[in-house]
């Protein structure tokens, strides 16, 4: 078998983590203590706008037990900071933008200590009005939250001839879609330990997810060389693309505090602070207008996308990036035109999480291709056979696929796999009983990695040391979703080595170079592919030294299980270890350090086209759902994903992600909501914010589809938010399917499946507040 | 959360006299389900003093006597719901215990703390109105009984006094003809609080006809209460789906007669008719 060309690729070997995780020994940010700390706590606004007139911190500072008490006059370098547009205040000095935002900070003996000192700071505030709607921020007279426009971002999609594609069209269907906040609901809680370093810095540990980037901040706020600030990951619990600004202000915050007291402190968020804080999954308003002839073919998308950033720009840019990109959906049209308008309101700001701006698009667009599908009369699985990308399709930005394009390949096998067709056509027509079955399905193509939206390039580095045990660190980060575990069987594949004589060292800023953000599925197919570099470079002297031992040539060597072996007879030579010793004594270098930077991509922003990312991933979920039309109840009952994702490095780790994307992905189409109203954040723990549980999960049978693709190590691609990304539309297809109602807007909870729309308490009590009505424009051309 | 004085005892005696000194400013902890959460929230009438009963033997176990079932407020919902008593003889207590929170919180969480903290979507007390429970609360110089639908104010108000201890909850066993059952809707399937609920018993007799009928429904009032009005419809009656379709709406209208019309109107109007017809449907199976 094909699968048998590899000794450790492809086969589910134990994670790395894995003894530490199971037997509690894992070190988690909060478990990081030391003699002397102090407890930093943060004031946060009382209004989500608000001009700040006066901070008075005396009474706090004057509270026995309290060490200091800061306010941003206290940061001596930049009071701001952001990846992309550098606004988010450390701590707020002109005005605070949301709920979240923080004004002072306190270090205390004590937590109790430090959350009483809170109370005594006093703060005089001028309020504002707030907005929270993208659509009313827009308008002209809206309070503005930055500077005098809240319009951001503006990243448009131009391909053919617009008009001209809906003169062509027999049909031409609108509809609005509507998607919620969601929190990424990390296990873990923000923390970290941040200490004075010996030399003028500071060196922070904690439950960082891009330890690069929150250097950068913490250095410039700090007035440091960023060789003098030191951020080490902690184990972490979880991240989901959450910890990123929200830990850049904490380890800012930290760092002064410890500066300016010389001592160590303790930062931890209780959950209801986290919620409040934290940046969220944008909500977008989607208007989706398509010309279809009557055959189903597409001849015209024109979509605009409104996109809510909240306070502060975080990563906004990038994520709707990748929404002008994806926007259409892997499915043929010559005529395109997509706008995404991303602004400013005084809600939580909205940022990186698992999907970045694909969970929004994929959900209008798989719910639109199965509303033409109707329209002609064909059913959703022909309708995206018809439809869909093959190899050597030009996308909207007028990019050609070139890889393997295996949309159909991925459509087909899970289709098959859940007799997708038949039971599709036989709900469709089911008899009227109070619970009715439906089956939806959806897919996906993505973008691997961080495509136009940045430099991309990442470093990993292999130490063979002396008794032939291997130490491997990268600057790709691992937040659970099993990383490090790639990288060393990677490592061990080219040593010819087995997974237990590897250790991974936690990311260290200080030890590894800058290898850009571990986002967008990219660790695998970048540090991966950093790891083989640096492993081939220490094998390469390995065999070197293994031809001067044994006097054989190197072509006839090999490593093998941790020895050295002649390649034709299998006979074992030496053993990893002598050879490691060997090498060692001969004063050749057992360090591997390897770069890996992507092929190149290219974006025009004002023409709006381009070849937006080096290669893509393909997916399918298909969901089948039990509805109970008499209480609008949802119940999942059986759920397919397929995913080609080049190839699985380790099975199980893919599976893991399988099956977390599904879950997560459930949550979002069914029951997440962060409610935010006029600012004020509803619900700030789970037992509101409501999570599926096991219980709510079905059966997922995984498709693991392999093409493996030249860009990435052993093939390897993407797997971790693919895999998040088509859930919820497979499922409110699937409730289509049973019901003949369509959810327009997420989740679909009891009250939307049930009446159609959602239910708010507003204002007066007793009265109701319907959403907006939903737009359904459909015009026929044909007589 | 904030300091407070933590004081036990294994007698109940000694609780009462604790709870008499005490005054308003103790709180009794069981399971701690709701209380410990409450805590963390920081409650502007913090509890000076947390009197733990839970060591208290008295107060647990569930036993049988003639046509009586006396459950002790500290059983928990695990074993309400695995004892073959409640199972024979009150079967839709069974069915609302197996299904409140999740396992660990069933292992904890108490009877007397669910009736106690009296939240709205409370799971046993829909069964236990429907059940006629009376419950009987003692302090070191009294001993009050009430009958269950007589003892809530509103959501979190009983007519307890903070140095009362809810010591029994005694129920009818329902006649071996009866069926009853308890229909909870949330949103989740694990972990989720009622967002309606409906407690129901029906008793035919040997011609079918329906001579007792009970419907509780829960976080649909202000209080619980049997909706009488629904349940007359059905007595003398034989079982049809009209008949219960009829009954699911009387119960609506009720409810909108008692809370008005207000934002969640919508929702529960419809569904709480339907729960209804389900319920009264499984019991005449
Ligand atoms: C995650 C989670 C899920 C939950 N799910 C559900 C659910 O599905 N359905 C549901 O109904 N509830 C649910 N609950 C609420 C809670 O578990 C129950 O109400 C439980 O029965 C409370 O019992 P306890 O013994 O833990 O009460 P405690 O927290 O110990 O006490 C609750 C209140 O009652 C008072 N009290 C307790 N016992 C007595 C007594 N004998 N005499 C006088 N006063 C007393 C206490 O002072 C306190 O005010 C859930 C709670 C959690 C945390």
């Amino acid at each position: 078998m094909e699968q048998d060309k590899y000794k450790i690729i492809g086969k589910p070997e134990k994670r790395v983590d894995v003894l530490g995780k199971v037997t509690g020994k894992a070190k988690f940010a909060d478990d990081y203590n030391v003699k002397h700390q102090l407890y930093g706590k943060v004031l946060r606004a009382k209004y989500p706008h608000a001009r700040i007139l006066k901070i008075d911190t005396s009474k706090a500072k004057n509270l026995p037990g309290v060490e200091a008490v800061l306010t941003a006059d206290d940061i001596p370098g930049s009071k701001v900071f952001g990846i992309v547009v550098q606004n988010q205040s450390i701590l707020a000095f002109d005005k605070v933008r949301y709920l979240g935002d923080g004004l002072a900070i306190v270090a205390a003996k004590t937590k109790e200590i430090a959350e009483e000192a809170l109370e005594l700071i006093e703060v005089e505030y001028e309020v504002l009005p707030v907005v929270t709607d993208p659509e009313e921020a827009i308008m002209p007279d809206a309070p503005k939250i930055h500077g005098d426009n809240n319009i951001f971002v503006h990243h448009k999609v131009r391909k053919g001839d617009i008009e001209k594609g809906f003169q062509e069209a027999d049909y031409i269907i609108e509809r609005k879609f509507k998607t919620q906040f969601i929190e990424h609901s990390y296990l873990e809680p923000e923390a970290i330990l941040a200490e004075p370093a010996e030399h003028g810095g500071v060196r922070i540990i904690g439950s960082v997810q891009n330890l690069f980037s929150s250097r950068r901040s913490v250095a410039a706020a700090l007035n440091l060389p960023l060789n003098k600030v030191q951020i080490i990951q902690s184990t972490l619990g979880g991240s989901f693309g959450g910890k990123d600004e929200v830990m850049t202000a904490m380890c800012c915050r930290a760092a002064l505090l410890a500066i300016k007291t010389g001592k160590p402190v303790k930062m931890v968020n209780t959950r209801e602070e986290s919620m409040l804080e934290s940046y969220k999954r944008h909500p977008y308003t989607m208007y989706y207008k398509w010309g279809i002839k009557s055959d189903g073919s597409i001849t015209a998308m024109e979509i605009k996308i409104y996109a809510d950033g909240g306070a502060y720009a975080s990563m906004s840019p990038y994520v709707t990036w990748r929404s002008v990109v994806q926007a259409t959906g892997p499915y043929y049209c010559e005529n395109v035109k997509t706008d995404v308008i991303t602004v400013y309101t005084n809600n939580n700001y909205t940022g990186a999480m698992r999907g970045f701006g694909s969970p929004q698009v994929n959900f209008a667009i798989e719910s639109m291709i199965d509303i033409i599908a109707e329209k002609v009369g064909k059913d959703p699985l022909e309708i995206r056979l018809q439809n869909g990308f093959e190899k050597g399709a030009i996308t909207a930005t007028g990019q050609k696929l070139e890889h393997n394009v295996s949309l159909k390949e991925v459509l087909l096998k899970a289709a098959k796999e859940i007799d997708f067709q038949n039971k599709w056509r036989e709900y469709k027509s089911q008899s009227d009983a109070p619970i009715k079955r439906g089956i939806g399905i959806a897919c996906s193509y993505r973008g691997v990695s961080l495509g136009a939206e940045g430099t991309d390039a990442a470093g990993t580095i292999v130490s063979v040391q002396t008794d032939g045990s291997v130490i491997v660190s990268s600057g790709i980060t691992d937040m659970g979703q099993g990383a490090q575990t790639q990288m060393c069987q990677i490592a061990a594949e080219v040593l010819g080595i087995t997974m237990d004589r590897i250790v991974f060292l936690n990311t260290n800023t200080s030890r590894v170079p800058d290898s850009g953000p571990t986002v967008a599925s990219r660790g695998t197919i970048m540090g991966g592919y950093a790891a083989k570099r640096a492993a081939e470079t220490v094998r390469s002297t390995l065999m070197s030294v293994a031809s001067e031992m044994t006097g054989y040539d190197v072509e006839v060597l090999d490593l093998k299980d941790n020895y050295l072996i002649d390649k034709d007879s299998g006979e074992r030579l030496a053993s990893f270890s002598e050879l490691a010793a060997q090498c060692f004594k001969k004063g050749r270098p057992m360090f591997g350090f390897g770069w890996y930077k992507s092929p190149p991509t290219s974006w025009h922003e004002e023409n709006g086209y381009g070849n937006a990312y080096f290669t893509f991933v393909y997916g399918t979920n298909i969901a089948e759902v039990e509805v109970d039309t008499e209480t609008g109840k949802v119940n999942v009952i059986n759920f397919v994903s397929a995913h080609d994702l080049g190839r699985a490095i380790n099975k199980q780790t893919v599976l893991g992600q399988f099956y977390g994307g599904v879950a997560m992905g459930l949550g979002y189409g069914l029951l997440e909501e962060f409610e935010i109203e006029d600012g004020i954040p509803k619900q700030l723990n789970f037992d509101e914010y409501l999570l599926p549980t096991a219980k709510d999960i079905p059966n997922i049978k995984a498709i693991i589809v392999e093409n493996e693709d030249a860009a990435g190590p052993f093939g390897a691609k993407s797997i971790g938010e693919p895999t998040n990304e088509i859930a919820a539309p497979a499922i409110i297809n699937a409730i289509y399917n049973a019901t003949g109602k369509r959810i327009y807007e997420l989740p679909a909870n009891l009250e939307r499946v049930l009446l159609g729309h959602k239910l708010t308490r507003k204002g007066e009590r007793g009265s109701v507040q319907k959403e907006k009505e939903e737009l359904i424009i459909e015009s026929c051309k044909i007589k | 959360m904030k300091p407070f004085e933590y004081k036990f005892s294994d007698k109940l005696d000694e609780i009462l006299h604790i709870l008499s000194q005490s005054g308003t400013d103790a709180k009794i902890l069981a399971g701690g389900t709701d209380l410990l959460i409450e805590l963390r929230r920081k409650p502007k009438v913090y509890p000076g003093v947390i009197v733990d009963i839970s060591f208290v033997n008295e107060l647990k176990g569930i036993f049988e006597d003639n046509n009586h079932i006396t459950i002790k407020p500290l059983s928990t919902h695990t074993k309400i719901f695995k004892s073959d008593i409640i199972r024979k003889k009150a079967y839709l207590l069974s069915e609302a215990t197996s299904q409140i929170g999740s396992l660990q919180i069933r292992n904890r969480g108490t009877v007397g703390g669910n009736i106690m903290n009296a939240a709205a979507c409370a799971d046993t007390v829909p069964p236990l109105i429907a059940l006629n429970a009376e419950i009987t609360l003692r302090s070191q110089n009294s001993v009050r009984s009430f009958k269950l639908n007589d003892f809530f104010i509103k959501p979190y108000k009983t007519k307890a006094n903070p140095d009362e201890v809810l010591t029994e909850i005694k129920i009818n066993c329902l006649p071996k003809d009866a069926k009853s059952t308890f229909i909870k809707l949330g949103r989740r399937n694990a972990l989720s609080i009622s967002r309606l609920s409906v407690a129901a018993v029906l008793q035919q007799d040997e011609d079918g006809k329906i001579i007792d009928a009970r419907i509780v429904p829960g976080a649909a009032f202000p209080t619980w209460q049997r909706v009488v009005e629904a349940e007359q419809m059905l007595i003398g009656e034989k079982p049809g789906i009209e008949l219960f379709r009829a009954a699911g709406a009387k119960v609506s209208e009720v409810m909108i007669s008692y809370t008005g019309r207000r934002w969640s109107t919508e929702y529960k109007e419809p569904v709480i008719a339907a729960l209804v017809r389900r319920a009264l449907e499984r019991c005449s199976i």
